[in-house]
């Protein structure tokens, strides 16, 4: 199991998370087996405490498992340092959280362009990029407002586009839509589709909206910590 | 990437501006202090080594060795006539005048008091001493009559004289010990700040107070003023060992005024000491506002770190906040500690009439700014700043992502 195939994005094998919450153990997680393979449109759902936020948490490399292991784009995520792991996300992972989570006191360029500057992209290529990004995503000419002069919909393609200009290996999306109108959301996911299938870059998406859901590819339900339902449309 | 880094601690520390400002006022007060502290400590050693050096003193003094410990007469300069020669020639020495002194009692009608009889050149010694300034009644040394003697406001009182009164001077000579009196008529009453030139001194010529003591034209002491005060204070000059020859010494005002001295080392320290508690506050001050930014950020931090930026990168964020914090706070600091002291340096602080270790403030203090105030203390403080952000910053750095979004999925 130490060298996974390419189309293989995602590989768990056994992972267990157990939490101790006031001392008494929590199990989160109750050994998870999954494969995702490069370009699927992926929801995970389940009721709240099922396990969606600390199954992310875990493949994203954000937080650890108690036993098991992942393979992201065919690297033990355990087996890295800190450094390591942190280039490792900026390389390979896109991030789009509920509250897009912006940084208010750069601008829209700078937010977007923030991963490629971490890994040492060239100036001219980084704006290039960014502008090219922000279009594809619906939003010429806002490059220079700070994120608290956009709309929530707005700040959310600027996640969208953050998350995807340094083209990853996956994106990871906490529900993106929820804190959107059910247009703005419904445009926002038609966008993510069309990118997921122009660029084939994949996507894996926690939520409750029926919405995603509905246009998800595959369709992971998590319950109690083990996979309930594994569908694929 | 550094670019960025400082953009966002930069823009960062004006999220919260008035936090910023209550943050960078402190530590600006801090400063400002400080500066303050320093320039008034520099005008008031500057003020009392003028009073001391100039009042009588002299920036240096020689003395045949011993005669300090002993005040006996008979020790007088040897070789006077080569260091006169030599002290005329030396470049450093602006003005040097001859003394003579010996221990006495004078006498009046109505009491009689033990003094410190000194004689003096007039025409010289008005470049030494100022007691030519402080004359209140009379003259100081008109004319060409030996008995002159000029007396302080304080002894005049004690023997209950005044100008043009007799007095009678007592003193042992130097090689046989007799007594030897003369009768003097008071010509100028001066009036010094400090106590003990005011009942302890009177003045006569000098070939008057030779004549008393039979001692020829030899000299107790010859006192000297440098072109510049430094000179005083730089041990490694080959003058000091060239006017030590023959049993002479040759002392700066530090050694013959070693307690001045000392006090004046020991404001030093205890600047130091209020140094190291004003940046102990600031830095605690700093620790606080940087770890409420940190806390209220806490979930944007950790959203930095998901994306990719290093621990390394999220320490920098925070130190390149206490740097811009720091910046802030020096330049509000600056500002303040140069208006404080310019104010303080034009009006000046009276403590005219105290006396500190023999020293009587005759001025008013004034506080006097240095470059180094403005450039030392300030670069101090960047550095307090940047240490006091260390703790914040490695918290910063070994913060787990998923622990500060907390709800990050």
């Amino acid at each position: 199991m130490e060298q996974v195939q390419k189309t293989e994005v995602i590989v768990t094998e056994g992972i267990t998370k157990v939490y101790a919450a006031d001392g008494i153990p929590v199990n989160a997680l109750n050994g998870i087996d999954l494969t995702i393979q490069s370009g699927e449109f992926t929801a995970i759902v389940g009721p709240s405490g099922s396990g969606k936020t600390t199954f992310l948490n875990i493949i994203s490399g954000l937080d650890s498992p108690t036993e098991g292991k992942v393979w992201l784009a065919g690297k033990v995520l355990s087996e890295m340092s800190g450094n390591e792991l942190s280039d490792f996300r900026r390389d390979n992972i896109g991030f789009i959280f509920q509250a897009y989570n912006l940084i208010p006191v750069l601008t829209v360029e700078e937010n977007v362009e923030y991963i490629m500057l971490l890994a040492g992209v060239p100036k001219a290529e980084r704006h290039e990029r960014v502008i090219a990004m922000l279009e594809t995503v619906g939003l010429k000419g806002v490059a220079d407002r700070t994120p608290t002069q956009l709309s929530g919909g707005q700040q959310q393609r600027v996640a969208i586009a953050r998350a995807m200009v340094s083209e990853p290996t996956i994106i990871l999306a906490d529900e993106p839509t929820a804190n959107l109108d059910s247009k703005t959301g419904a445009d926002l996911l038609e966008m993510m589709h069309h990118l997921n299938l122009e660029t084939g870059m994949t996507f894996i998406f926690s939520t409750h909206d029926p919405m995603v859901m509905e246009s998800a590819q595959r369709l992971i339900t998590l319950r109690d910590g083990r996979i309930d339902t594994d569908e694929r449309k | 990437m550094w670019l960025i880094l400082i953009k966002l601690a930069w823009r960062n520390i004006f999220r919260n501006k008035r936090r910023t400002l209550i943050a960078a006022t402190a530590i600006g007060i801090g400063l400002a202090a400080l500066i303050f502290v320093d320039a008034l400590m520099i005008g008031m050693s500057e003020n009392m080594v003028r009073t001391a050096t100039g009042s009588f003193l002299g920036d240096a003094q020689i003395h045949r060795a011993g005669f300090r410990d002993a005040q006996e007469v008979a020790l007088t300069i040897q070789a006077l006539d080569d260091v006169t020669e030599g002290l005329a020639t030396e470049a450093i020495v602006e003005h040097f005048t001859q003394r003579v002194l010996a221990p006495s009692m004078i006498t009046s009608p109505a009491n009689v008091s033990a003094i410190a009889l000194v004689g003096v050149n007039p025409q010289t010694e008005q470049f030494l001493s100022q007691i030519d300034d402080v004359i209140t009644e009379g003259v100081y040394f008109e004319g060409d009559s030996s008995r002159d003697i000029v007396i302080g406001a304080k002894l005049a009182e004690i023997l209950e004289i005044g100008l043009g009164d007799r007095v009678v001077v007592t003193v042992a000579q130097a090689e046989s010990g007799d007594l030897s009196q003369e009768m003097f008529r008071i010509s100028g009453i001066y009036h010094f700040a400090g106590e003990e030139m005011n009942s302890g001194m009177a003045f006569v010529r000098i070939e008057k107070a030779r004549e008393m003591l039979a001692i020829g034209n030899a000299a107790h002491e010859i006192a000297i003023k440098f072109t510049s005060l430094a000179y005083s204070q730089d041990s490694t000059l080959p003058f000091w060992k060239t006017f030590s020859q023959h049993g002479n010494e040759a002392l700066s005002w530090i050694e013959l005024m070693s307690q001045l001295n000392a006090i004046l080392e020991m404001t030093k320290v205890s600047k130091y000491i209020m140094g190291v508690i004003l940046f102990g506050v600031v830095v605690f001050g700093i620790i606080n506002t940087l770890f409420m930014s940190l806390y209220e950020r806490m979930f944007e931090f950790g959203v930095l770190r998901a994306v990719g930026t290093r621990p390394f990168g999220m320490a920098r964020v925070i130190l390149f906040e206490a740097g811009a914090l720091a910046i802030v706070s020096i330049g509000l600091g600056a500002i303040l500690g140069f208006v404080l002291t310019a104010i303080f340096a034009h009006v000046g602080i009276d403590y005219t009439g105290i006396e500190m270790t023999g020293v009587t403030i005759q001025e008013f203090i004034r506080p006097v700014m240095t470059v180094e105030q403005f450039v030392i203390y300030p670069v101090w403080l960047f550095i307090f700043t940047i240490i006091a952000g260390l703790y914040p910053a490695r918290y910063a750095a070994k913060m787990v992502p998923v622990d500060a979004m907390r709800r990050s999925f």
